[in-house]
């Protein structure tokens, strides 16, 4: 089986079902193998079910009716999938059978995706950077050297190696965006609250979304309509083109400190919307002075909250890391909390403030690519800061006001790593946001290569996703 | 604001109904070292600053409800 396949988008692999040409018994298997052939450098996934995979790809029958059919998926170790264990990555919870499935595993089975394996994570979500002392730590697929980022460290990377079509993951600061712009995917948020958190582990009630790691912003659409928990209106109409779309460029905080590649990629990106027809606009953003005090402030209490029903009995299973964070939480006065939760309604409402103006607004995905695993520092523009503050610093803001953002490549770095812009639009206008990207993508002549991974030669490919 | 005593938070440890957090747990918030946590200190810098900035009655963020239907 030719492993271009294991590199198509959903959209292709779904015309390829439905026209008879490989069936989803053979995808599973293709995977099957990949996964087992790049196992240890990728490091994507914590368990597997190929068993029950097989079962259930052997026993379909296409049907266009069915938006996944057929498609093997992978979801973080955050999601309960019914009879598997949910571990969120950690010792405390290795021996924790879900009895039921999370709404959105049974959406996508509803939708005939086909579930093949948990995705290996940040322990609890807890972190950017994807480091898992107990199942190692994900490779980025464009050099292994580097990380995949996090916490949907093993979503990203499976995906980037070409061990599943797409993978669902979850992002309070950045957990889905930042790993798929690192690895050279799409990864969508949502607006706050319109994917079902129901049988997810969570790590801050506030801040947590569930997110999508496709190739394609097309695909992300068509997971997105699976996964939705009800339509929305959208002020830009859904077949929305860029003619006539106004995007708003931050004037401060998302162009700072950022490698200067990165920013001549966005540069060029904004040439070409300007040249589709699109109008940029330079918009005041809020003060990001305190943006992350503020959600530190209501992420570590949150955690601690519901991590108090393990620590009595399992506390010495949780990693150093994630304990020294929860007991940050411990200290965190229930004033300060709230506060910090009253900054975040500021924050939504000065940003609603910036969408009067305009439709979108347009930043890069990451200051940085990939950092080198074992980092602990990133230094840009001289500057130096945490890895994993890095990763995230132009993510998390709109974790806090829960707007909708996907990012996605547009450019390569001299180093042969990813890089990605991000566009983030109005509540609800998640759809709108889907289309728009599609059409950036239909159009833009900033397709990536692919990961060259050893033994695999896909000559043919021309650019990601296979379309 | 004065600095941070480990004595501080050892009595919200055994006096405030919260987990028995280790000793040593303490001290790296007070005084890190491990590299683990960067900044407790920092952040009750940054928390006392926030607790200065006037925030009227603007509530506690929460749901973020659909806008009405367009026409």
């Amino acid at each position: 089986m030719n492993d271009e396949l294991a590199f198509c988008s959903i959209s292709r692999l779904t015309q390829k079902l439905r026209d008879g040409e490989v069936s989803s018994l053979q995808l599973v298997e293709l995977f099957a193998q990949r996964i087992e052939r790049f196992k240890i450098q990728s490091n994507a996934f914590i368990s597997l079910d190929l068993e029950a995979a097989r079962e259930a790809a052997g026993d379909l029958e296409y049907s266009a009716d069915q938006a996944l059919c057929g498609i093997p998926y992978a979801c973080k170790d955050l999601f309960d999938v019914q009879g598997q264990v949910t571990s969120g990555g950690s010792r405390v919870l290795e021996n924790e059978v879900a009895e039921t499935n999370a709404t959105v595993i049974d959406r996508m089975n509803a939708a005939g995706g086909i579930y093949l394996g948990k995705n290996n994570l940040h322990e609890f979500a807890y972190g950017a950077t994807g480091e898992n002392i107990l199942h190692g730590t994900c490779q980025n697929p464009y050099d292994p050297s580097r990380l995949a980022g996090g916490s949907s460290s093993g979503s990203a990377a499976a995906v980037g190696y070409g061990l599943c079509t797409a993978a669902l993951g979850t992002d309070t600061g950045g957990s889905v965006r930042a790993p798929a712009a690192l690895c050279g995917l799409v990864g969508l948020k949502p607006t706050y609250g319109r994917i079902s958190t129901e049988g997810v582990i969570p790590y801050s009630w506030t801040l947590d979304h569930v997110g999508t790691i496709t190739r394609t912003a097309v695909d992300a659409s068509i997971l997105f309509s699976v996964l939705k928990d009800a339509p929305g209106p959208s002020k830009i109409s859904r077949s929305a083109r860029l003619e006539g779309l106004t995007i708003g460029i931050p004037e401060t905080f998302f162009f700072e400190q950022a490698d200067t590649e990165i920013l001549d990629s966005v540069d060029q990106l904004m040439t070409f919307l300007t040249a589709s027809g699109a109008k940029l606009r330079k918009v005041p953003m809020p003060s990001m002075e305190f943006t992350r005090t503020v959600s530190l402030t209501v992420q570590m209490p949150e955690a601690l909250s519901y991590h108090n029903r393990y620590l009595e009995t399992r506390g010495e299973l949780y990693s150093q890391d994630f304990r020294a964070g929860l007991a940050l939480g411990q200290c965190i006065l229930a004033e300060q909390y709230v506060r910090a939760k009253r900054f975040i309604e500021t924050y939504r409402r000065d940003t609603d403030a910036v969408f009067k103006e305009v439709d979108l607004l347009l930043t890069p995905a990451t200051p940085a690519i990939a950092p080198k695993i074992g980092a602990v520092e990133v230094t840009t523009d001289g500057v130096s800061e945490p890895a994993g503050n890095a990763i995230t610093r132009y993510t998390s803001f709109f974790n806090m006001t829960g707007h909708p953002a996907i990012t996605f490549p547009c450019g390569m770095h001299s180093t042969g790593l990813p890089i990605a812009a991000q566009l983030v639009g109005r509540h609800y206008e998640d759809e709108a946001l889907l289309d728009i990207t599609s059409d950036i993508e239909s159009r833009m002549d900033f397709r990536i290569p692919p990961p060259l991974l050893p033994g695999v030669t896909t000559p043919s490919l021309s650019g990601r996703g296979q379309g | 604001m004065k600095k941070l005593q480990k004595d501080t938070l050892l009595g919200m440890r055994d006096q405030l109904a919260g987990y028995a957090w280790e000793d040593e747990e303490i001290s790296e918030l007070v005084d890190p070292k491990l590299g683990i946590i960067t900044g407790f200190q920092d952040l009750l810098d940054q928390l006392d600053e926030l607790r200065q900035i006037d925030l009227g009655s603007t509530p506690p963020a929460s749901h973020i409800s659909p806008p009405p239907e367009s026409d």
